[in-house]
């Protein structure tokens, strides 16, 4: 088993730099450590850039879930135009249309409300929470998004937790992230075989868990060494800091992550909290 | 025998989706039977069934490529009509490059999608007369004895009584009677139809 050190944080402002000397604002070149205050608005701005970087990544899926309520809108609506055109009108299947049109546009605005809710997020605020709530509410978009990608999502939710001091949007974050590092390890996998398990559960040691399971080929030893660490990636295109990030977020609510193989193979990243 | 009603299968993962086409079809007449996934569509199809198959590209599970494929492995001849959402176009080309009938992009004009439902339904019906006929003039064939097919397989090739008579080494009176005999049985009008008909069911003898 893998866990982010506690003194993880987020890598040290020196090594922030954006090209040639550039640092960005808020640090002081002579402060290579900056004020806690810079630190922590820095901080906040990083989580922010990350987040909206996840979101990036997870466009196609989230065009694709707009797609589908506007999709069955536009047939719903086609299919009233031609009911009212006939010469008498069952009335009674247009409301039906109606009332589908309606749902399906409230689904839309819905899928809306949670991009945006992800997106603005600036100021961090804990309040007691239901972790399988934060999970529930990130279903559809993370469903979507497997999709695309051929995955399987399974959920295994315990019930009757007790509640978490979260910030809700931190830790569907950390979610999204670890998702998109599943369904990224799961592109080798052929696709019948790609599954991940979503889980939430209570430890023996009396916190919060919600781990993710996947069913590619695991982390190696060597990788798994470093991966918490600031910038360290094994994708093409990475920026190295979804893992840390996550981490860091973990670390100011009090909790952990961590990294164990999953059963049978695979990984398994997890996310652990305090009880509120 | 009556012929069974054409229906349109409509299998899309997405439930909003899906009950809006089903209310759309059943708007124009339309016998339509909606499934969440491929492998529901599947366990319940049967070959038998004229129609058409309304495929969403991208599912959980067995895809709608993967289903494709399925089908093809199977034999099944059901036209496949693709809806995609977008950004799905190169999954498009490859469903089309493996037969498939048509694809619309998501969301579709509706009368798109019932023009190529009505096209598809029709390619069907062609494809399912016309293996009816092959597996008549089939039964026909077989029911040749061994001797009569030696000479359809000569009358293929154009030879002459006479000829004919010398290389199975029978009498030319001989060779008119199995002539006749083959012209009754395949139900042939002429030479010409009867060449189609062999050529048509693919069972042109290749010897020699």
């Amino acid at each position: 088993m893998y866990v982010a050190r506690a003194g993880d944080r987020l890598p040290d402002t020196p090594a922030l730099r954006f090209g040639a000397g550039e640092r960005i604002q808020g640090v002081t070149p002579t402060e290579p450590r900056g004020t806690d205050k810079d630190a922590h608005e820095l901080q906040g701005r990083l989580m922010h850039v990350s987040r909206l970087a996840t979101i990036g990544e997870m466009a196609a899926g989230v065009a694709h879930e707009l797609n589908q309520p506007l999709t069955a809108i536009t047939t719903y609506a086609q299919a009233c135009t031609r009911l009212l055109d006939r010469v008498e009108p069952n009335l009674g299947d247009v409301r039906e249309a109606l009332q589908q049109i309606a749902s399906q546009a409230v689904r839309a605005g819905a899928i809306i409300r949670r991009l945006r809710n992800l997106v603005r997020h600036t100021d961090s605020e804990r309040r007691p929470g239901d972790i399988n709530a934060l999970v529930e509410e990130m279903r559809e978009l993370m469903e979507t998004d497997a999709r695309v990608h051929g995955v399987r999502l399974r959920f295994e939710l315990a019930q009757g937790l007790p509640r978490v001091m979260v910030d809700g949007v931190q830790i569907q974050h950390v979610l999204l992230n670890l998702l998109r590092n599943a369904l990224e390890a799961l592109a080798t996998v052929e696709p019948g075989r790609r599954e991940i398990v979503i889980s939430t559960s209570l430890t023996r040691e009396g916190e919060i868990e919600l781990a993710l399971a996947d069913s590619g080929p695991g982390v190696e030893p060597a990788v798994a060494e470093r991966m918490f660490d600031p910038f360290f990636t094994t994708k093409e295109f990475g920026t190295g800091l979804g893992l840390t990030i996550s981490a860091t977020i973990l670390r100011i609510h009090g909790g952990t992550l961590g990294y164990r193989p999953a059963s049978p193979a695979g990984a398994c990243f997890f996310a652990r909290l305090p009880t509120a | 025998m009556k012929e069974p009603t054409p229906t349109v299968f409509v299998v899309d993962d997405d439930e909003g989706v899906r009950n809006s086409l089903r209310f759309l079809l059943k708007s124009v007449g339309l016998t339509a039977i909606t499934l969440p996934s491929a492998l529901e569509f599947l366990k319940t199809y049967d070959p038998e069934q004229p129609g058409c198959l309304v495929l969403d590209v991208r599912m959980p599970g067995m895809s709608g490529l993967e289903l494709q494929q399925q089908l093809n492995v199977r034999g099944a001849m059901i036209p496949v009509i693709f809806i995609t959402g977008h950004g799905d176009i190169p999954m498009a080309v490859e469903a089309m490059q493996h037969g498939a009938f048509d694809f619309l992009q998501k969301p579709f004009r509706d009368q798109d999608l019932i023009d190529r439902i009505q096209r598809a339904l029709a390619t069907d019906h062609k494809n399912r007369l016309a293996l009816k006929e092959r597996d008549s003039i089939r039964t026909r064939l077989d029911s040749l004895t061994p001797r009569e097919r030696e000479v359809l397989d000569l009358m293929m090739r154009g030879k002459p009584n006479k000829v004919m008579a010398a290389e199975l080494g029978l009498s030319q009176r001989t060779v008119e009677i199995h002539r006749a005999r083959v012209m009754e049985k395949t139900e042939a009008s002429s030479l010409a139809q009867l060449v189609r008909m062999v050529m048509d069911s693919g069972s042109a003898s290749t010897a020699r």
